[in-house]
Formats: structure tokens, sequence, C-alpha cells
């Protein structure tokens, strides 16, 4: 399991799509820097101080650990999954298309070991990125906006229902568990593209089509006729990381969501296990 | 196997902790012991009509239901939104049998009035302007021995988060600045949108003004009624009632969603707390 776990990481390593995500998070963090500077100079500029004393009076409000949250909060359910699901999704599919499929099967090597060690590394990209992620909004934070402490507004990211503060230490703790459940957040897309990757041949394939799921889901999630339908939709739970965010922890809501995305993701992983067990290799 | 085996229980354990999690009881507000000093109660209500109708204000024949209401629930305030004018308030007080006194806000910009109502036969009534129109508000003690009550009436635009925002700005301004020792509740139909979920139309910057405007309440009041649910049509929790955040206990806080009449299209939140 070892030996298969450290050909899969040089294997993820020497990819090309894993240097590329890491470029276009770093491209996003210059593209959010630039809009963060000009909307602050806009906003907390001289011309529009009488407006805009109604709420967000405090001159600290935008600091880094904003200028992070906005990044971090923008960019995951658009842009981090998209480079999940292509590296999941290449993981069975990427090695049929390839021809190595069928040559790593007649190894003395079960086929669960080799999938479950491909979801491990794709588990560990996820994390790798997601930190990657946050530690480099911090670093940009600090250096070009400057620290203070976390301030949460009603509304603006629909992320509490009152005003709120965290400070500045205590908001770096929370950056760093949300290391950690936007990882695990991040795996239930993983996972399906993961069972994708085994159902079908072609790995572009398997990365739109777990796109063209979540974003379905991600949109249809946004429509208020569908409101009743909300609770079924794995992104609503996915929404979970963000709890830890909040001046309070909401832990039963938090535990409860986290465990429906574990079921998720194992659920999916059974299933695609089960599947990849069975199926023919012909290419 | 054992692959397929643990993959199984982890799938399961995670289904168990959720329904675990779930079935564990939220924490209320309303929780705390009963005694703990004199109770006041207090009605905020908009009593106009939905926007499809010709007139969207009160009506003067849902006057009597109104004060029906009013008087089953006993509350020693309450603030009314969308009157025609100091005529339908003095129908109003003659169907409260002289139980209430009142008075309405001038009319200012607006083709509707606010009003508020009180027990006390000593109340005092002040109107101040905001963003154009007039708030009003009622001074009154609920025994002498207790400080002063200030009650505040206020009905901020529908159709412009801008100027909500404003309003609402001077709204609490005038508030705030209040004596210290006076207790001072701001009721009424503010219109905000809070929710991002809920706007249909996601390109103009209403959420924010009004997350601005809401959170600005909240850097100086609490809001009481917060746990109330929707106050309006469509599921809309449009009506607040904002007071000190720590000189009163909240006791109760109600929509109550039976006493609409005719094509009103908002409920009255009733608030109680212990002072």
């Amino acid at each position: 399991m070892f030996t298969l776990l450290k050909l899969e990481v040089l294997k993820l390593i020497r990819s090309r799509s894993f240097l590329l995500s890491f470029i276009a998070l770093t491209t996003f963090v210059a593209l959010m820097l630039w809009g963060f500077y000009s909307y602050a100079e806009r906003k907390a500029g001289e011309q529009v101080t009488s407006q805009f004393k109604y709420t967000y009076e405090s001159k600290s409000y935008f600091n880094g650990l904003t200028f992070a949250l906005y990044s971090v909060m923008f960019s995951f359910s658009l842009l981090i999954p998209i480079f999940v699901a292509m590296t999941a999704g290449s993981q069975i599919a990427g090695e049929r298309q390839a021809g190595t499929l069928r040559m790593i099967c007649v190894r003395p090597v079960s086929r669960v070991s080799l999938l479950l060690s491909k979801f491990l590394v794709v588990a560990f990209y996820t994390y790798l990125l997601v930190a990657f992620f946050i530690g480099l909004n911090l670093l940009v934070g600090l250096l070009f906006v400057g620290w203070g402490d976390l301030q949460l507004y009603p509304g603006a990211l629909n992320l509490v229902d009152e005003p709120g503060k965290l400070l500045r230490d205590e908001a770096l703790w929370r950056f760093a568990y949300a290391s950690v459940s936007g990882t695990w957040a991040l795996l239930v897309i993983a996972a399906i593209a993961i069972l994708f990757s085994v159902l079908f041949d072609n790995p572009a394939t398997a990365t739109v089509a777990t796109l063209a799921l979540y974003l379905v889901f991600h949109i249809v999630d946004r429509v208020e006729f569908f409101e009743h339908l909300r609770p079924y939709f794995f992104t609503t739970d996915m929404d979970f990381w963000r709890d830890v965010f909040k001046p309070e922890i909401p832990w039963q809501s938090f535990g409860r969501y986290g465990s429906i995305c574990g079921a998720y993701i194992f659920g999916i992983l059974l299933l695609a296990v089960a599947i990849f067990d069975r199926k023919d290799i012909t290419s | 196997m054992w692959a397929k085996i643990l993959l199984t229980v982890l799938c399961l354990s995670m289904i168990g902790i959720a329904a675990h999690f779930n079935s564990l009881r939220e924490r209320s507000l309303l929780a705390a012991g009963a005694h703990d000093g004199p109770r006041l109660r207090l009605m905020t209500w908009n009593i106009g009509y939905a926007e499809l109708e010709d007139d969207s204000r009160a009506h003067t024949k849902d006057l009597q239901a109104v004060a029906e209401t009013i008087l089953s629930n006993d509350p020693d305030a309450i603030a009314l939104q969308e009157l025609t004018g100091a005529e339908q308030l003095k129908i109003l007080l003659g169907y409260l049998h002289g139980r209430y006194r009142g008075a309405v806000a001038p009319p200012g910009n607006s083709d509707r009035v606010d009003a508020v109502l009180v027990k006390d036969r000593d109340a005092g009534f002040e109107s101040f302007p905001a963003d154009g129109k007039f708030a009003i508000a009622a001074s009154f003690h609920l025994r002498p021995e207790l400080p002063k009550v200030v009650f505040v009436s206020a009905h901020a635009d529908a159709f412009s988060a801008a100027r909500r925002r404003v309003f609402t700005g001077e709204v609490v301004d005038w508030a705030r600045n209040r004596p210290h020792q006076s207790i001072v509740l701001i009721a009424g139909d503010f219109n905000f949108e809070l929710n991002p979920k809920n706007e249909s139309h996601l390109y103009t910057d209403n959420v924010k003004n009004d997350s601005e405007a809401y959170s600005y309440a909240l850097k100086y009041f609490r809001d009481l009624g917060r746990d109330a649910g929707y106050t309006a049509v469509n599921d809309r929790r449009i009506d607040y009632l904002f007071g000190p955040s720590e000189a009163v206990l909240l006791r109760r806080a109600e929509v109550l969603r039976g006493a609409g009449v005719g094509q009103m299209d908002h409920w009255p939140l009733l608030i109680e707390v212990a002072l």
C-alpha cells in the first residue's frame, strides 16, 4: 500500500495539472488583490464617506484577514472544485486512456487498494491545494493589505446573522480549521469524480460530468423555486465548512453536515470500489 | 473485502453521527427562568395591504379587527405602520375603548403615516425626521419607579435599499442619543432583504445595503424578534423590534400569523421582555 501511495504521489507531482492548479490559484489571488484594493479605495474614499458611515465605520475593516476570507469564500465554490474534479476524474480514466490501467491491474495489487490509494492521493492533493491557497491569501493579505481583527457582517457573505468579530490570533486558527473542513467538503466532489472516472473511459468526460453535476446542484441551490429541495442537495451540506468562521462555531450543525458529507464520501467510494472490482478492463 | 467492509462501516457511522446531531436540541434564548421583574409587552404591525391592491394603505374597515387583536394580546405599547392619517388612529382608539392613547407622525414625503399607541395616560409623543419621512416615538413609564421607556415606530422604504440604509441610520442615531437611563426600543417595518438566497435579482447591491443597515442597528441594539420567524407573506422577515442589548431579558417573541385581515401582507410581531 505504501509503495502504491508513493507511486501515485510521484505521478501526481509530475502531472501538468498539478502545477497548473497552483499557478491558476496564484493568479486568482493576484486578481483578488487588485479587485480588493480598487473596491476598498472606492468604498472607503473621501467621496463616499458620508454614505458609508452607516455600517463599515471601522477603519480597520478592510485588512488582510478580510481579504483572505473573501478570496477563500469566492474561490471555494467555483474555482477549487474544478481542480479537484480534474485530478480525481483522471485517476482511473486517465490510466485507461493512457493504456496503463490493464498493466497495473495484472500486477499482484488488488484493485481496491489501487483505487483507495488513488483516492488518498487525491485527498492529500486537495488538502495541499486548500492549505496553499489559504496560506497564500494570508501572506498576500499580510504583505499588501495589513492585518487586524476579522470583522463579520450579515448579508455580505451570508455567513453571520448579526455583526461579530474574531480577534486576529483566533481568526488565524479559524483559517487553519478551514483548511481541514474545506478539504473534507471538497472530498465529496473528489469521490464523485473518482466514481465517474471508474464509469467512463475518458478523463475529460469524468471531469465534465462531475463538474456538471456539481454546478447544476450549486446553481439550482440558489434559485428560489427549488428552496424546498435544498436539504437534499450535497452542495447544501458542503457549505458546512464555512461555519468555522462564525464567532461561535455551531458545533451541532457543523457535526451534522460534516457527517453527511462523510456519508457521501464513503458511500460513493464504496460504490466506486464495488464497480471497479468487477469491471472488465478491455483497453 | 476488508476495504469494502471498512467503507460500509464508515458510511454507516457518518449517517449515525448525522442523525445524533440532528436529534440534539438547540439552546433557546427563551429558556431562562421566569421570575425576573416586571414585563413589558410590545407589538409592531404594518396594517397596510399588499402592493397588488389599489390602495395599499390601511383600510378603515379592518380597524375593528386590528383593535380586537390588540385587546386580546394586551400589549403595553403598539407601533403601527401605513395608516392613512390621524382620522384612522382616532377610529382605532375608539375601538380600543379608551384603553390606549396614541399619536401619528407627520406624513413627510409619504402618503402614509406611522403611529404609536400606549396604555400609560401620561405618555409623551415626539416625531422626528428620517430621510424625508417621519418616525414617531412614545415616552412612558411602565411603573413610576421604573426607567422611562422610549418606543419608536418606523417604516423604511419598500423599494430602495439605499434609502432604507439612510433611513435606518437616522432612526438609530436618534434612538441611541436618548438619555442613558431610558430603555429605548425601535419597532417597525424595515423591509430588510438580508438573505442573498432570497434575492431573485443578484445584480443589485440590495443585500449589501440592507446588511449594512441591519448591522448598524445591531451595533447599538438587539434584534428581539430574531427567533420569531417570518412576519410577512412570501416567508419574509421584514418587521423588526430592536431593543437594548443588556437592559432587558427577552421572554417571548411571536408572530401572530392568524391576525391578518383583508389583504394585509404583514402579521403583528409580539415581544415580551422583562425589565
